[in-house]
């Protein structure tokens, strides 16, 4: 783009918003805010308990979805194994205040710890293979924990193919397990918990760290050659999206209330790899849009039994003819738009 | 003389399983050395050949289902070279394992959709039936046919890789795709073989996992889950590697059911694991791709 070009954008810019980047950047600010505020606040006034459900459960795809794609547009490495902590960290909870009387915080906090622990300890042994190999191993990892908990060994903890039950008694975080069950008090939580996490991927998308992360991407070797280490940068971006799936899956557990190997199944995995997929990868919002889209698109599909079938579908033709997803399109569609109205004015 | 029976007992069954895991996974070793992608969807393919000699053998028998079921598979795998691998050379090769992946959820939901939930048996031909008496052991006749299916393609596999003309095509393209491009090899030639060969050896493990394990919808799952660990464990691409590997898994997996039966699920990837951590490439010569 020429210096003419961007004043004159910046002229229109200034026209809109009356001045300086800091009072544009304050306007962007109190929009952010009152989108948040409203979307916070509208649904539980506006939609039926049944729509707040699915949306919350979308939102809760959406965050499995933005750690998938954030990992997948970062460093170029596909997470088919999402649902092991998901799930898992369900588990844990659950486990720590049946069997080890952990007060429902402390059973939290073990459960959320232990989780990036495994990730930590799974992801230095994996982040070293190549992309491919990486993709196989969460897979194989993923259905290694799948596995264990249905373990004759382990039924007395993990009841196997029956789940758990999930209640705890006194409140986490001020609220008790009656209000995270309810469907008008827990939306805001989801919604507030999607736009911390889509913030927090975006700053680190932003920051010193993601630039080393896509500039190892896209040649590791010339990385290593100019003296910065390649494999802690990416363990540490592994460890980061699991700790997104792990505050998820926590969410998940408080507002269902149960846990079953369902919820660490395969689908679920794949679920939230086609929920980044259809809002597109590249940004924050992509996903977590994604997920919800995903989440009404099954409602209406899911009934007639074709909810996987729908998954596999929307793999295929959202990577061979929408690779950017429906967000990541529009924003890519209206990029162009304004290069080329712009391009327009310029011969004009 | 009952330690050596259990050992030979346990020999034999690590064989027989390890012999449809190297169908299997030498097939999808073969199609990563050639176009550098895990066919994620290769249980599906492998579950297709298992409901199809289902359906065949009903009406026309076992060894009709043998032939009929891997030469329509291999009709399935040209499809998926012109369809899918070729159109999709230009991308990148995690993309197109996520479309193998998709495709396969796909072709599995359909099977679930025509055959139903429900797991079904099939029995041994009868030809097959019984059991023979060696060395001092009784042990299901199929079985040994099963281990001789393993072996006489595991063999039929290193001829035609050693001595044919294509063999040695496949192996200079897995080595340095693009120093034998520049020697004239067509690598799409060869993919085109490759690709529906594999899928045909997926077609004969199918029929063969009938009578031997079951036809279930959750077959396609479990089996391309043991056959990327094994072709991770025996170094991606590397097909030496992943026989190996296959072998190593059998014997452990039945081992582990024989010693270890609470943990026995976890078995493989315990071995996985193990081998990530002394050799991270795996233990074969793989080629990391390009």
């Amino acid at each position: 783009m020429s210096g003419g070009t961007t004043t004159r954008v910046d002229a229109r810019g200034g026209s809109l918003f009356a001045g300086s980047a800091s009072v544009r950047a304050l306007v962007y600010v109190a929009l952010a805010a009152l989108l948040f505020g409203f979307g916070a606040i509208a649904p539980t006034h506006l939609a039926s308990e049944f729509v707040l459900r699915i949306g919350a459960g979308g939102l809760l795809l959406g965050m499995l979805a933005l750690s998938v794609a954030f990992l997948m547009s970062q460093a170029g490495l596909v997470v088919l194994g999402a649902a092991s902590v998901y799930g898992g960290v369900g588990y844990l909870f659950a486990i720590a205040m049946s069997k080890w009387d952990l007060s429902p915080t402390a059973a939290l906090l073990f459960a959320f710890c232990t989780v990036i622990a495994y990730a930590a300890v799974l992801g230095a042994l994996i982040v070293r293979t190549n992309p491919l190999a990486f993709m196989m191993l969460t897979l194989a990892a993923g259905e290694m924990i799948s596995h264990s908990v249905m373990l004759e060994g382990l039924r007395d903890y993990t009841s196997g193919a029956d789940g758990l039950v999930v209640t705890f008694k006194g409140a986490v975080f001020g609220m008790t397990a009656a209000d995270f069950a309810n469907a008008t008090q827990f939306w805001p939580i989801a919604w507030s918990a999607a736009w911390i996490l889509g913030f927090a991927a975006f700053a680190v998308r932003r920051s010193r760290f993601g630039a080393i992360l896509r500039a190892i991407q896209e040649n590791e070797e010339r990385m290593r050659f100019s003296g910065f280490g390649t494999y802690l940068p990416r363990l540490a971006a592994f460890v980061f999206v699991n700790a997104i799936a792990d505050v998820c899956g926590l969410l998940h557990v408080l507002n269902s209330g149960f846990v079953s190997p369902e919820s660490l199944g395969l689908s679920v995995s794949t679920n939230a790899l086609v929920a980044a997929l259809v809002g597109g990868v590249a940004n924050s919002t992509g996903p977590i849009a994604g997920g919800v889209l995903f989440a009404f698109a099954q409602d209406q599909f899911g009934a007639h039994g074709f909810t996987q079938l729908l998954t596999g579908l929307a793999v295929v033709v959202f990577i061979v003819l929408l690779p950017r997803g429906v967000i990541g399109g529009l924003i890519e569609g209206a990029r162009r738009r304004s290069v080329l109205s712009s391009k327009r004015r310029r011969t004009a | 003389m009952r330690a050596h029976g259990v050992i030979a007992l346990l020999i034999a069954n690590s064989l027989a399983l390890a012999s449809l895991l190297i169908m299997l996974s030498s097939g999808l070793a073969l199609i990563y050395g050639l176009r550098d992608v895990i066919n994620f969807g290769h249980g599906a393919l492998y579950m297709l050949g298992a409901y199809l000699g289902y359906s065949i053998a009903l009406i026309g028998g076992f060894w009709t289902a043998l032939v009929v079921s891997p030469l329509l598979l291999a009709l399935l795998g040209i499809a998926l070279e012109y369809l899918v691998l070729r159109p999709l050379r230009g991308r990148s090769h995690i993309e197109v394992a996520l479309v193998t992946l998709g495709l396969g959820i796909i072709l599995g939901q359909a099977l679930i959709f025509v055959y139903g939930g429900e797991a079904r048996g099939v029995d041994a031909p009868p030809a097959l039936a019984g059991s023979v008496r060696m060395f001092g052991l009784s042990y299901p006749l199929y079985r040994i046919f099963l281990i001789a299916m393993g072996l006489g393609s595991c063999t039929a596999l290193a001829l035609w890789l050693r001595f044919s003309t294509s063999g040695l095509y496949v192996r200079a393209v897995s080595q340095d795709p693009s120093v034998a491009r520049m020697m004239g090899v067509n690598a799409d030639r060869l993919s085109l073989l490759v690709t529906s060969l594999s899928a045909a050896f997926a077609g004969v493990a199918g029929v063969l996992a009938g009578p031997y394990l079951s036809v279930d919808p959750g077959m396609d799952v479990t089996m391309i889950v043991n056959c990327l660990i094994i072709v991770v464990i025996g170094g991606t691409g590397s097909i030496a590697g992943a026989i190996i590997a296959a072998l190593l898994f059998g014997f452990v997996q039945v081992a582990g059911s024989v010693f270890l039966p609470d943990l026995a699920a976890l078995a493989p990837y315990v071995l996985l694991f193990v081998v990530l951590l002394i050799a991270p490439r795996g233990i074969g010569r793989g080629r990391a791709p390009a």
